[in-house]
């Protein structure tokens, strides 16, 4: 018997198992990765992170300041 | 498990009296804002200051009660940084001074280069240095999309938050941002030569 079309074959996926974590829908809909992923894989290459002596500099500052 | 805190719930603990639920929001969000400064600013002693300045007027302001819930902690953090780097600007452009665009520094503190050779530790640095040209080029309103996005890590949302644009016109602006990157590579033979 012919089963309607898609019923059999795609597996069911709830709103809630779609990974979406850490995606911007906006970005996702405009497509800025597919478009111009060797413009971003470039960007990805620097990242700037504030180091731990800094942030401990900080805190020291605050908890004097407290 | 263990619900992780809003920042609002941070913020309200530590008005109460709980230094260490600052420490927390400091750890959730320095490295979107050591970013948003670092790509603006060259000198590193003074990206270091201007990072301590941002948090501590985050205090004064959430102590004097200026900081309403909205959801939108980050939003407003990143405004104070951006308004910090303006008054730094407008100081520089009143004194007159020297730009400090020629001091020659490792603003991106990427992960250490101990065990990397020589020719890679080149290789990266010049990447590094064609990058913040290339951002550095951007005019203003693209460059701080391309910022806050992809090195702030903000959502478009936020970002239309911070630049009082609609979310339909940062979108824009990015995409006008990576086109003349995309442009800027071609016509300096930039590519991505090292993984």
């Amino acid at each position: 018997m012919n089963k309607p079309m898609g019923l059999n074959s795609t597996p069911y996926l709830s709103y809630q198992e779609i990974l979406v974590d850490d995606i911007d829908i906006y970005d996702d809909a405009w497509g800025f990765y597919p478009e111009f992923n060797d413009v971003i894989d470039l960007l990805k290459q620097v990242k700037p992170v504030a180091g731990r002596r800094l942030t401990n500099r900080l805190i020291k500052r605050i908890r004097q300041n407290n | 498990m263990k619900k992780m805190m809003t920042d609002y719930e941070l913020i309200e603990k530590f008005v109460k009296g709980e230094q260490s639920c600052f420490e927390t929001l400091i750890h959730r969000h320095k490295n979107k804002v050591y970013a948003y400064i670092s790509l603006y600013i060259r000198d590193q002693a003074l990206v270091e200051d201007l990072f301590q300045d941002t948090f501590l007027k985050v205090i004064q302001s959430v102590k004097s009660g200026k900081y309403y819930d909205n959801g939108k902690f980050i939003s407003w953090v990143m405004r104070i940084a951006h308004n910090l780097i303006i008054d730094h600007f407008r100081r520089i452009k009143q004194l007159n001074t020297v730009s400090n665009d020629d001091y020659e520094s490792d603003l991106f503190n990427s992960r250490k280069l101990a065990e990397e050779n020589i020719e890679d530790h080149l290789i990266k640095r010049q990447i590094q240095k064609d990058i913040r040209m290339l951002i550095s080029q951007l005019p203003d309103d693209q460059r701080e999309v391309v910022i806050l996005r992809h090195y702030s890590g903000l959502s478009f949302k936020e970002i239309a938050d911070i630049t009082e644009v609609s979310i339909n016109t940062a979108l824009g602006r990015m995409r006008y941002a990576l086109i003349n990157m995309r442009k800027m590579m071609e016509e300096k033979k930039i590519t991505l030569t090292f993984n």
